[in-house]
């Protein structure tokens, strides 16, 4: 038995073999945000040659570290189709526990044992907004504005609100371990810690998870649509606790680097800056309605941010203008995506 | 033909249900149902929408659980089964709805599932990309589909609706199926693509698979020939060779009433033009003229590419029109967005009601009165919720719904059920002229004769209308004359009550506009 040949003409096929720029765009819209980083240091650079030193890249790569953790959680829950507004709560809660406990209580205790014990003790966290949103069955949104507040409120109410400014002498060294330093014209010595390399490896982490697990195919198929998914034999209930354990689990682990590299823990500290690095991981091109976004393109959504509030005032641009600007590019960015998706 | 007999000896059913019972609530959906499948034939699942159909296909899939009842698979027996454990067993399903996943390329789509099966739905594990793309490769070419890189790596949002249907049947048949149930697999196919389907089926039977299609379209049934199992009321009511069964047959099986295949067209229509259409342009349409009297049923077909869909949508106002005169009742009017359309008394009955036509979360009687809340309001903008259930009442009263309570959710309806909703709905600005796109696509056998009583009690109260349809038999049995449309121009126009099916068929595949040769 023969089955009769097709004729077929894929819109998919032409389309595709001639990829024009538009195309590219509306396939990886990093390119935009990566467009847009670049041609703010181009202006900066002109207007203000200092920023093109190394002391400053320096600057930026470090202060990448704490806010690109929170975004790579953030990136695999948007990818699900999930929102979190919980993982600040979640850092601020371990990286102020974990501070007094080691403190007060166990003193000796290696910085290694501290960040594991900081990265677990988030994923547990983490771990409770999945079970939450999986049984309640209650949109994440509002879920984690009730952890939120949960995990914030039982850190200020039962575990404490003083700042703690002398940090335990072997995270206080962490924070201060050199990887690279330079030394610029004027004799200002800029340092990049050793702390900076957890950032990309969290990073190819996480797009390992993503690009080559049946995990991250998962949470990409349930952010895509989670009733078929689930029809499919795709569990939700282990990807949404793992998502949601992934994301406490990076942001324990930025909480205790956030403490490090500030040599204090401010219980007040963190809870805030959520919108901040949704907006980062949603400039970098994942879609607020799931299914869609990079490794790559998140880290470019957070350079971007980065760089935006660093070097403004390098070009004489006061600092409140910072929250303008970055507005400005998320509404540009976002209407460009949603014509180029029209478009088609 | 390489089809075993149905009494070959070592054709032992794989799957079988043995009086399974489930309740929604305290709808009895399923009233102990039995039913075997053997390797390598074709079952057909018919039945009127709400019979309970797609509780079985659930049942079998994995998706739902049933209240009570066996089934036993390769011959273990269960209570239920987990989607997973079905997929293992061999029993794929295509869903209606296709389940595909949007943001997922082709390939993904296609061959993913087999390595989740492998991995017995375990999501700590790698991801094969190499195997992805050999098992994609596989299932696409059995499907008739292309191989190539760029439609493998192509995300399935992109692709046209007929190659999503064909996607979702490759995924069906990436792995060692047993048995690929198919729930109403042809309603967005054109003929060519349905026959490729069927030459697919064919080779999925000489491999000794078993497939079981859930579908209105009889025709389609004979052609593929196998068992016919009906279903009504949740109960099967007959199981047996399909050609052993009329249509007549089959049609009162399923309704458990007689109905005619007879032509419903009676009243002729007046003389009074009501609408014509002068050089309409529009993205996908070119040069288009036409007129419709006052009570008359113009029927409009063409394959999926042939502009028909455009036409409809330009008169809907949803695509509209880039130049031509529209002039309605000796009035020109100009359609550039929907409202405009209702403003001057077009209805409009959408192609895909669940996309464009309701709001499923919402009641029936809401769904009702949407396009007259305006007109139900007072000045302060406040709805008279009153005269709002009287007009929902009158209209579901005459369009036969099967319920009384207005406040049950559009989705909870059934196909048939939320289509006579978006009619009735459609009635309540009084439409001069009434257009259909496709108004029984997915609908029961009982469900079509409503609307199309419905449809011709309209045209006797001088209401003009247009239906856009590429079923055949129901232009024939309703419409005066039926236009052939190809590459976005009118090619033919056929009298409805001389013509024969075949004749249209024939139109509808030869005519190519004169421009474009």
């Amino acid at each position: 038995m023969s089955v009769p040949p097709v004729v077929y003409s894929g819109e998919g096929l032409s389309k595709s073999k001639r990829p024009g720029l538009g195309e590219l765009i509306r396939k990886r819209p990093e390119i935009i945000t990566l467009f847009l980083l670049i041609t703010i240091c181009i202006v900066v650079g002109v207007v203000n040659p200092a920023f093109l030193q190394a002391s400053t890249l320096i600057d930026i790569g470090r202060a990448s570290v704490v806010m690109g953790l929170f975004a790579l959680g953030v990136l695999i829950i948007l990818a699900a189709g999930g929102i979190d507004v919980s993982f600040t709560a979640i850092a601020a809660f371990t990286m102020y526990s974990m501070t007094l406990l080691v403190q007060s209580r166990l003193p000796d205790l290696p910085i290694a044992v501290i960040l594991i014990m900081a990265t677990v003790g988030g994923a547990l966290l983490g771990v409770i907004n999945g079970l939450l949103v999986h049984h309640l069955k209650v949109a994440s949104l509002i879920v984690t504005i009730g952890t939120q507040y949960l995990f914030r409120g039982f850190l200020l109410s039962f575990i404490g609100t003083v700042w703690i400014m002398q940090l335990p002498p072997q995270m206080g060294a962490f924070g201060r371990r050199q990887l690279l330093q330079f030394e610029s014209a004027n004799g200002a010595v800029t340092t990049l810690p050793v702390y900076f390399l957890v950032l990309p490896v969290a990073a190819i982490i996480t797009w390992w998870i993503l690009n080559r697990t049946l995990m991250g195919r998962a949470i990409f198929a349930v952010g895509g649509n989670s009733d078929i998914a689930s029809r499919l034999g795709y569990s939700l209930r282990t990807v949404q606790i793992f998502m949601f354990g992934y994301a406490g689990a990076l942001a324990g682990l930025a909480g205790i680097i956030h403490v490090c590299a500030n040599r204090q823990a401010n219980p007040f500290d963190l809870v805030g800056t959520e919108i901040n690095v949704i907006a980062a991981v949603v400039l970098g091109g994942a879609r607020i309605t799931g299914g869609t976004g990079t490794v790559f393109g998140t880290m470019l959504g957070v350079l971007l941010i980065v760089v935006i509030n660093s070097v403004l005032v390098l070009v004489g641009i006061p600092s409140t203008w910072q929250r303008l600007v970055v507005g400005a590019f998320i509404l540009l960015a976002a209407a460009f995506f949603v014509t180029r998706q029209r478009r088609k | 033909m390489c089809v075993p007999l149905i009494s070959q000896s070592d054709a032992a059913p794989f799957l079988e249900l043995k009086r399974i019972e489930k309740w929604f609530g305290g709808v009895h959906a399923l009233r102990g149902v039995d039913l075997a499948f053997e390797p390598g034939q074709a079952y057909h699942l018919l039945g009127e929408n709400g019979c309970g159909k797609s509780t079985v296909i659930k049942i079998m899939s994995g998706a739902i659980k049933p209240s009570a009842g066996t089934i036993v698979l390769h011959g273990q027996r269960f209570a239920s089964v987990t989607p997973i454990q079905a997929l293992s067993a061999g029993i794929e399903t295509v869903y209606q709805d296709l389940s595909l996943l949007p943001n997922l390329t082709v390939a993904e789509n296609v061959a993913l599932s087999e390595q989740l099966v492998r991995a017995n739905g375990r999501l700590a594990r790698l991801f094969d990309r190499k195997r992805l793309r050999q098992t994609a490769e596989r299932a696409l070419a059995a499907a008739g589909l292309p191989t190539d890189r760029a439609f493998l790596d192509t995300v399935v949002s992109e692709l046209p609706l007929a190659s999503r249907q064909l996607v979702a049947i490759a995924r069906a048949i990436a792995t060692r199926a047993r048995l690929v149930i198919m729930d109403e697999p042809t309603t967005s196919l054109t003929r060519r693509e349905v026959d490729n389907l069927i030459g697919v089926v064919e080779r999925l039977r000489s491999e000794n698979v078993a497939v079981l299609f859930v579908t209105h379209k009889l025709d389609e049934c004979y052609r593929i020939g196998g068992n016919a199992i009906v279903f009504r009321d949740g109960e099967c009511v007959a199981q047996g060779p399909i050609q052993g069964y009329s249509k007549q047959q089959l049609a009162e099986l399923m309704t458990g009433r007689s109905i005619e295949g007879k032509r419903y067209r009676s009243a002729a229509p007046s003389q009074q033009t009501l609408l014509s259409v002068e050089r309409l342009e529009a993205p996908g349409i070119h040069q288009v003229n036409l007129s419709l009297r006052k009570g008359e049923i113009l029927g409009i077909t063409g394959l999926a590419d042939s502009g028909r869909n455009e036409l409809a949508m330009a008169l809907a106002g949803i695509a509209p029109a880039m130049s031509g005169t529209v002039t309605l009742d000796g009035k020109t009017i100009h359609i550039r967005r929907p409202a405009d359309a209702i403003a001057h008394g077009i209805g409009y009955i959408p192609e895909d009601r669940l996309a464009e036509g309701l709001f499923l979360d919402k009641s029936i009687r809401e769904n009702e009165i949407a396009l007259i809340i305006s007109r139900l309001s007072n000045a302060f903008g406040i709805v008279n919720q009153q005269e709002g259930r009287r007009v929902a009442a009158r209209l579901s009263e005459e369009m036969r719904l099967n319920t009384k309570d207005l406040e049950l959710p559009v989705g909870s309806l059934s196909g048939g059920n939320q289509q006579r909703v978006l009619i009735g709905r459609a009635l309540t600005i009084a439409p001069k002229l009434l257009v259909l796109h496709g108004p029984t696509v997915g609908v029961d056998v009982g469900s079509k004769d409503t609307i199309y009583r419905a449809i011709q009690k309209l045209a006797e109260a001088g209401m003009g209308l247009i239906i856009i349809s590429d079923d055949l038999p129901e232009l024939l049995q309703n419409a005066d004359r039926i236009l052939v449309m190809n590459s976005g121009q009118i090619v033919a126009e056929i009298d409805a009550e001389q013509a024969s099916e075949d004749q249209l068929y024939k139109a509808i595949l030869t005519n190519a506009p004169e421009t474009a040769q």
